[in-house]
Formats: structure tokens, sequence, C-alpha cells
């Protein structure tokens, strides 16, 4: 516990503040992902926007529009007390297992049903069930004053966490189902989950891929990501293609990269899915090793500032949220920073606030949002000082 | 916690660490790579497919033109304007229009520089100067050309840039490809258009060709044969005109009025036993020509504001007046409807100068004949017919309203319009037909439910049959559903769909397609009703209202028959005062009738003195008779 017992040091460097403050590094850093994103998918749009339909900024605006609304959400999120989600956690959780089962009705989009139309936009359950499920889990598991879970609770709380996660690999969204499995884990681990516990639950983890992987339950495609990763050179026209092209991006940006709107990778549209998934290669050609790890920096601050909260909280609940976040949030940077340098095999995860897609943002910028509220009235309101 | 923290910094150090492997550690690999990678594709734009006329004569074809591009991505901006400059010296023009043509397409697309003529020694030299252009490409593109001026501008059509909602139907279109806006050209646009051809190149980020990948030739567009005839539609274009000068002349005669200009004019010539269309004119034209590389606004409007693009054969409605009573004769005939107490269509009553109708309802009760104040003496039918006598056919109407008004029989006028292709689309191979108008009780009640300023409240009346039976009123059509009508009445009850396109070749000579005639429907009309018309048809033109107009033609003018028409001129809600619109529909031979030739000259005054003179003229070059000067005919019908 040592590295905990540091960062509650540091986090004690604001503990006495007369007043909680919103944790203003979060916010900043928070809106510089999402500027840095714009400006990302601009740089990977416009050429072909612009030859196409004569409108260059058209994805740019609608990310713009995105990241406006996911600042509303973590502002949102920190101005509600998220004590009060206390009550609710069982109706949060029914609601988010109802519109699981609803977006399966949906005609499917590339062969997934992933999405539910509103007006213009493509509505992702999936992104704020995400959220939905950390404070649900969270709120299950810190009933308990003790430090040790029983058997039978943390049964509860798998099954919990595998409704949605069977839902969301129906539609089918095998990277999402692996995030609700990630953040199961981060918030038992913390919840007191014993070493055996913790060592049945990893066997049955190992065992549940091994089926799935050999009882044909996965498509094609996706057997074929796997696979394709472990022997990167096989077929690089096809399933490994965008590794490879993604690899070329990132790799020839080197250690300045080659200059913003410049990259011709970005520009020329080698990259499938690139304001999505492949976002990351827009900003290792253009950017270089220097803006890469810049981007990676930030995370880490930001996840450091989470789990800071979750270290200086006195509320169990506000500090499994934390905790659970956290764990959402590294998984998503890791696998994603990760799939287009090669170190992980491709998922369709997004970058948190860079990647185009507004579901994703706007969900979790309203997790980081509830993070802030937890942070905000992380000491109990003294008699007579200010509210929280 | 501090466990997961330490999982959490684990992860985010090895992103650290593979980050600086693939960029720094082997990344200049990676960047020699992606030098390596920048595959051009370019597309080659297909040439439209020819069109031509049914002997072959070519009317519109496919020119390879050479234009320059500038791609901009690939162009550094740091020197873009030295670029720009050696460009200007090369095309001898002012850097200034050079660099207005480039900055047209934003930065990073493809500036197409089509304002620019390349000629040979221009695109050798821009070859030459190649090293010093990057980004300079030169490109063959196919260019349509028209080769005869306005002729067949309506048939034809034009072609222009894809709009939005092209571009949403079809998404693969290229949007610097043009494509059929109008006419054959937007009805054939699937088979004229071609496949684009690919070619992929491995190009360095300077943008210098290293190699071709690949390729992929473009396929020219199928040439479409139109059943139209290139010397008959010179005929009958020639012929509009004369007609609305000779209309025009007649009006600066008539020194009791003052009448507004005649000034458009529509004629068709069709095969009454395959719906093949011969000639098809309408006056205003346009060039199609203007079109290619984008029509100037100025043009645009001048040719709009005179309506110069609508095909009035096929969008003109007018009340087809005295044309129309082919369809009460027939009605007459099959149904044995006659004037109050005739029972055949030999009786005569007298072709009274008026007619007093006992209506009861809000009707005109009133009705003068075109011969007001004389009487036309005593007429049956057939001399009814022939004398193109009101009367006669109002006195039909009374006896249809008398005896079936408000039962389902009060429609059969209507019923056989509509058989012969009133109210309806003639579904003509060319796009915006207009259906035109045959109004009944029903549609009179459409109309009092969804547009009542168009109907007076008391709705269908015995006035309005009156007036439905000589073509006035509520039946509107085009000169092409009047050929269509009479050419399934004298071919003995066959609609043939009416079309302009014969059959779709390969650039390589193959059939792609051919347009069988088609069977619309057929009417059951007794041959007896068939000959009767095909006889008084002939008498018209013999010694009815046509006669003085085919005096001209000598003895061929036996083998014509036909009807003339005169639409009532009116004042519309705005005060103007529009002249009659004259009509003339024959047929030829009227032994074995082979072509069904419509006339209509908008404002045109008489039928007989116009309008037939026109198609006398038309039937001239049919029959390989010397086309003589337009003269008037019989001042009839008004």
């Amino acid at each position: 516990m040592a590295v905990g017992r540091a960062i509650e040091g540091v986090g004690g460097l604001f503990r006495d503040r007369p007043r909680p403050t919103p944790d203003v590094i979060m916010f900043v850093l928070t809106a510089g992902l999402l500027a840095l994103g714009t400006v990302m998918v601009y740089s990977a749009t416009h050429v072909r926007l612009g030859a196409e339909t004569g409108d260059p900024t058209a994805a740019m605006r609608r990310q713009m529009l995105f990241a406006g609304l996911s600042l509303a959400a973590f502002i949102a999120g920190s101005m509600i007390n998220y004590r009060r989600y206390r009550r609710i956690v069982f109706l949060i959780y029914g609601v988010t297992v109802a519109v699981l089962v609803a977006v399966l009705f949906f005609p499917p989009i590339q062969g997934a049903s992933r999405w539910i139309p509103l007006w213009s936009f493509q509505f992702q359950p999936s992104e704020f069930a995400k959220v939905a499920l950390v404070v649900v889990l969270a709120g299950f598991l810190a009933v308990r004053p003790s430090e040790r879970l029983d058997w039978k609770r943390l049964g509860y709380a798998l099954a919990l966490t595998a409704v949605p996660g069977y839902l969301i690999f129906r539609q089918p969204d095998l990277g999402t189902m692996l995030v609700i499995g990630v953040i199961a884990i981060g918030i038992l681990f913390v919840a007191g989950t014993g070493v055996k516990q913790m060592a049945v639950l990893l066997a049955a983890g190992v065992g549940g891929v091994t089926a799935v992987l050999r009882l044909d339950i996965l498509r094609t495609y996706q057997v074929e990501r796997l696979t394709g990763f472990f022997d990167q050179t096989a077929d690089l026209q096809g399933a490994n293609w965008n590794l490879y092209q993604s690899q070329i991006a990132i790799g020839s940006g080197q250690l300045f990269g080659r200059g913003l709107f410049q990259g011709t990778q970005t520009r020329l549209n080698f990259i499938p899915s690139q304001t999505s998934d492949f976002i990351f290669t827009a900003v290792g050609e253009q950017m270089g090793f220097v803006g890469g790890a810049a981007v990676i920096i930030v995370y880490a601050v930001l996840i450091w500032r989470i789990l800071m909260v979750a270290a200086v909280t006195s509320d169990r609940f506000g500090a499994l949220i934390a905790v659970g976040m956290a764990s959402m949030l590294a998984f998503h940077v890791f696998v994603n920073i990760g799939m287009t340098i090669g170190l992980v095999p491709v998922t369709g995860l997004p970058l948190p606030f860079v990647s185009a897609g507004g579901s994703a943002m706007i969900a979790m910028a309203g997790g980081l949002g509830i993070v802030n509220s937890i942070w905000r009235t992380r000491t109990p309101a003294r008699p007579g000082g200010p509210a929280p | 916690m501090g466990a997961l923290a330490l999982v959490f910094t684990g992860c985010l150090a090895l992103l650290f660490i593979r980050l600086w492997f693939v960029q720094l550690a082997v990344g200049a690999e990676w960047a020699r790579q992606a030098d390596l990678n920048i595959v051009s594709v370019d597309s080659i734009a297909a040439p439209r497919g020819d069109i031509v006329d049914r002997n072959g004569i070519p009317l519109a074809t496919s020119e390879p033109h050479l234009i320059l591009e500038v791609d901009r991505a690939v162009l550094p901006l740091e020197v873009e304007g030295d670029v720009i400059q050696r460009l200007a010296a090369i095309l001898d023009v002012s850097p200034t229009e050079v660099r207005k043509e480039v900055e047209s397409a934003g930065s990073g697309l493809v500036a197409t520089l089509t304002e620019f003529q390349i000629d040979s020694d221009t695109a050798y030299l821009v070859l030459e100067q190649r090293p010093n252009l990057p980004g300079v490409r030169l490109r063959t593109l196919p260019v349509r050309g028209y080769l005869r001026g306005d002729m067949m501008g309506h048939v034809l059509g034009h072609i222009g840039l894809p709009s939005l909602d092209d571009l949403e139907d079809q998404p693969w279109l290229d949007t610097n490809t043009p494509v059929g806006k109008l006419g054959v050209e937007l009805e054939y646009e699937e088979f004229l258009q071609g496949t684009p051809g690919k070619v992929a190149y491995r190009v360095n980020p300077d943008g210098d060709i290293l190699e071709e990948v690949g390729s992929l030739d473009p396929v020219q567009g199928s040439t479409l044969w139109l059943t139209l005839d290139v010397s008959t539609q010179e005929v009958v274009e020639g012929v509009l005109v004369e007609a609305l000068d000779l209309a025009n002349t007649l009006k600066e005669e008539d020194t009791d009025r003052v009448l507004p200009p005649a000034e458009r004019a529509a004629a068709v010539v069709m095969e009454i036993d395959t719906g093949a269309i011969l000639a098809m004119a309408s006056h205003p034209g346009f060039e199609p020509q203007a079109f290619v590389g984008g029509i100037d606004v100025a043009t645009f409007e001048e040719l709009s504001s005179r309506q110069a693009f609508n095909n009035l054969v096929i969008q003109g409605l007018k009340p087809p007046a005295s044309t129309f009573k082919v369809v009460t004769y027939v009605t007459a005939m099959e149904e044995g409807v006659f004037p109050q107490d005739v029972s055949s269509p030999e009786e005569s009553i007298e072709c009274s100068p008026q007619l007093a109708a006992d209506f009861v309802d809000a009707s005109q009760l009133v009705w003068r004949n075109w011969t007001y104040p004389e009487s036309d003496g005593r007429q049956n039918l057939h001399e009814a017919f022939r004398r193109s006598c009101n009367v006669y056919f109002w006195e039909i109407a009374l006896s249809i309203w008398r005896k079936y008004a408000r039962t389902e029989q009060e429609g059969i006028v209507q019923g056989w319009a509509r058989e012969v292709g009133f109210g309806r689309d003639t579904q003509v191979d060319l796009p915006f037909e207009n259906e035109g108008i045959l109004g009944d009780r029903q549609l009179f009640e459409e109309w009092q439910r969804n547009q009542p300023w168009r109907v007076r409240k008391e709705g269908w009346q015995g006035g309005d049959l009156m007036n439905l039976v000589v073509g006035q009123g509520s039946v509107l059509s085009t000169p092409l559903q009047l050929a269509v009508a009479y050419a399934s009445i004298l071919n003995g009850g066959v609609v043939y769909q009416p079309r302009v396109a014969d059959r779709l070749e390969s650039s390589g000579g193959d059939r792609v397609r051919t347009m069988e005639r088609r069977v619309l429907r057929t009417i059951d009309i007794g041959s007896e009703t068939v000959e009767s018309l095909r006889a008084d048809l002939a008498a018209v033109v013999e010694s009815g209202t046509a006669r003085r107009a085919f005096e001209d033609m000598g003895p061929t003018a036996a083998l014509i028959g036909g009807k003339t028409g005169t639409a009532q001129a009116f004042t519309d809600q705005d005060g103007a005062f529009h002249d009659a619109t004259a009509w003339f529909v024959g047929l030829a031979p009227i032994d074995d009738p082979r072509w069904v030739v419509a006339v209509m000259v908008d404002e045109g005054g008489s039928g007989g003195a116009v309008a037939a003179p026109a198609a006398r003229a038309v039937f001239q070059h049919l029959f390989g008779q010397e086309v003589t000067p337009l003269v008037a005919g019989e001042d009839t019908e008004r």
C-alpha cells in the first residue's frame, strides 16, 4: 500500500482547504483532450470532405458540438451531489438494462445493433452503460463496512455485471464488453475481494476466453484480429491492414511529427476508422513522439487525479466510483493507444475525449463530472461551514 | 488501491516504451514506408455515349479535351506562388487568373483548370517543365459536343454537374463529372454515362509518380439511337418558325384589334403503328452546348424567362378545342348518343347560329356557334365534324346530360377520352411529361376539397360537359396526347407508348437494349366507327375547315385527313389578353394511316388559318414533295 499512502500524502496537501473546490486540473485536462480531438478529426477529414461534399469542416463541427455537450455533461455531473445516486442504483441499473435490450431491436449498422437513431445522431447506449455500471457496482459493494466480501455478494456483483456484459456482447461489441469486465474487476479488487476469490475469478476469466475462442462464438473478423495480432506480418492487405497502416503513420511521425495538417497518411486516408478508433495515428503522425507522449502523460495525470479522489474521500461509495472510473479510463487508453502501436490486438474502443463519437465522449465526461462531485464533497460539511 | 495504481502506471509505461520504439527506434523505417505508401488513385472519366438519329447521323458526341489539374495536396505551399508564375508564363495569361482558378479548390484539393485551352504545344511545355511544377498534371477529359446547334434541343436535353439530390440518390457519382439533366440525356443517363476507369500510382510525397500500380480503362457509354430523323426534324423546326411569322403577319393585318404576338409553338410527328417519334419540336428552344462546362447565369435566365427549356410537345397544356371532337364523335357512334330526336349519324339538324340550353343549374344558357350570326345549314354528324359545328356537338352533350346526368353513364365522353390517353401520361421516354387535365364530377369534387379556387361551388354542371365535348373548359392536353389519341383511334384501337429512343448499342457496336414497340392498352372500338371517322377526317381536308390550307399541296392533299382546332381566346386573372391557340392534328396516308402530325401554335389564332398550313408543309416533306412556303388557310372556328 506504499503507493496508496504516497497518493494520500499528496492529496493531503489539499485536504484541509476550508472550501471544497472543483478539481481544476481535471477539468482543464479534459477540455484540452476535447480540443485536441477536434483538431485531429479536422486533420483527418478535411481533405476528403472538401473533395466529396465541398464542406471540409462538417466532421469537425460535429466533434465541436459533442465536445461542448461533453463539457456540459462534466459540469452537470459536478454540480449534482453524487450521493443521491446511491438511493437509485437499482433504478439506474434497470433503465440501463432496458435500453441495452431495446437497442438490439434497432436495425443493425454494418452488422452491429449498437445504435439508436435520434434525430441526426446515433445514440450508443453501451457507452452510458459503462458509467452506469460503475455507479451501480459501487453502490452495491459499498454497503458493507467490513473489508471482506463474502462469496454470496461477490456472486451477485458478478451477476450484475454479466447481464449488461452479455447484452453488449450480443450487439456485438467485444471491446465494450471487456471494459465492463475490467470495471468490475477494478471495483471488486478495491472493494475487498480476497486473494482466493481473485484467483477463482481470474481462472474463470481465462476459461471463459478459451471457451469463447474454441466454441465459435466469436465472429470470424474477431478471431482474425486476435490471431492477426500474434503474427503481425501475415495478411497485410486483410486483417492486419489497419495495424500495419497505423504503425506506418505513427512511426513516420518520429520525434517531432510531420507537422499539423502535413501527415500524408492522415490526409490521404490510408487508415480506416481513423477518426474513431484510430485517431491516435493522427496524433502520432502529425505531432510525433513528443505529442504522443504528452497525450499519454495527460491521461496519466487524469488517472492520478481520479485515484486521489478515491484515496481522500471518506465515503466508500465515492471511492469505489472513482476506482471504477479510473479503471475504465485506463483500460480505454491502454487498449486504444496500444492497438495503434501493435501492443494489444485491434479492439474497437475509442480514445477517451479524442475519438469521434458523441456518446462515448459525453458519457465519460459525465463520469468524470461525478468524480469531480466526489472531490467537492470529500469531507463532510462542518457545522457552520459553507455547504459542500 | 496502491496495487491498482501500480498496474495503471505499468500499463502507461508500456505504452510509453512501445511508442518510443515505434517512433524513434524503428521510426525511420516506418517513415520510409510512409513515403512509399502514397498511392494516388486517379479516376479516368468515361466518355458519354454518342446520340445519333435513326439513320446514324451524329447529334451528340464526346471529344477528348486536354486540361490542367493542380493537386494542392501535393503542391507545397512555399512554392505555390512560383508554380503559379510558371504556369501563367506557359499559358500566356496573368498569374492572378491562374491563382484564382487554383484557389477555386480548397487547400489540399485538386483544382481543375478548365478555363484554359491546352493545345499540344502548351501540353509539351508543361511536360518539359514538370520537375518545376510539382502537383501539376495534364489530363484528357472527354467533353460533350452537340453537333447541330439548337436542333432537337428539347429531346436531347442537356447535362450539368450532379446536384446534391443527385449525389444523395447516386452516391457513387463523381462530383466533377456531368450527368444528364433533361431530355434523353437524363432519361438514358445510366446507359450514356459509361464506366469511369481508374489508374493507381505509387507517388512520393512530392507527387512524383514512382510507378503505376494498376489501371482499369474507362468504358464509353452506350450509343443512343433515336427514332427521330434529322431531315424531318429540320423541316418541322423550320415550319414552326414560319407558322409563328404567319400568325403574327395575320395579327398585323387585323386592323380592328391589337393582338399579342404568338411566340410559342410545338409539333410532333409519330408513326401510328409503332409509337416511334420522327420529329418533336418546341419553339423557342435552346442550345444544349451552352450547358457544357456550365451555363452562365445571364443566358440561363434569359432562356428561362422565355420558357425555352419547356418542351411544349410533352409539357404545353392547352385546351385541345375542336381537335377533341374526335372523342365526342367516337362516343356518339359507339354509344349511340345523338342530338335530341336524332337516331343515326346520317340524320341532320340545323347548325343554328346559337343554341339555348334548358339548364336549371348555374350553367350558361346561350351558346353561340363560331359562325354566329350566320347559320351553317342543316348538318348530320359527318358534316358537323367537317364544318366543326359546335351546335351539333353541344346537342350530343345535352342528350347525354338529359339521359345520364348524375349517373355512371354521365362520364361516357371522358371515359373514351381517358381510353385514348387524355388526362394521363403517354409514358413517352422523356422526363417531366405533363399529364394534362380531364374534367368530370369526381375531379371537380376533388378540387372543391383541395383547390377550391379552381372550380365554382356548384360543382360539375351540364355546361361543363358542353364545354368539354368541344375541347374547351376543363380539358387540357399536350400535342403529344393528341397525336397518341388520333393514332390509337385510327389504327383500330391500339395505344402504343410513344418513344424517341430506338436502341442502345455499346461503343463497340453490340446491341445493349432495343426499345421494342410497346402496347400500353387496346381499346374496343368498332371498325365502322374508325372507317367513318377516317372518311370524315379526309373530308375536313378535302372540303372542310382545312381545305384552303392544303390547296397548295395539289392532288396529294387527297391523301391527308385531319382536324382543325381553335381554342378560345381569353383574358387571364391579371387582365392580360391571350389569343386563341391554333391546332391541327392530321394523318396520312388517310386510307391506311402511317403518320400522325400534331401542330400547336400558342396564341397563333385560327387552327385552319395557321396550324393546318404548317402541318401541310410537314406532310409535303413526308411525301417527298418540295416544301412550299406557308400561306394562311381559312380563318375558322372563332
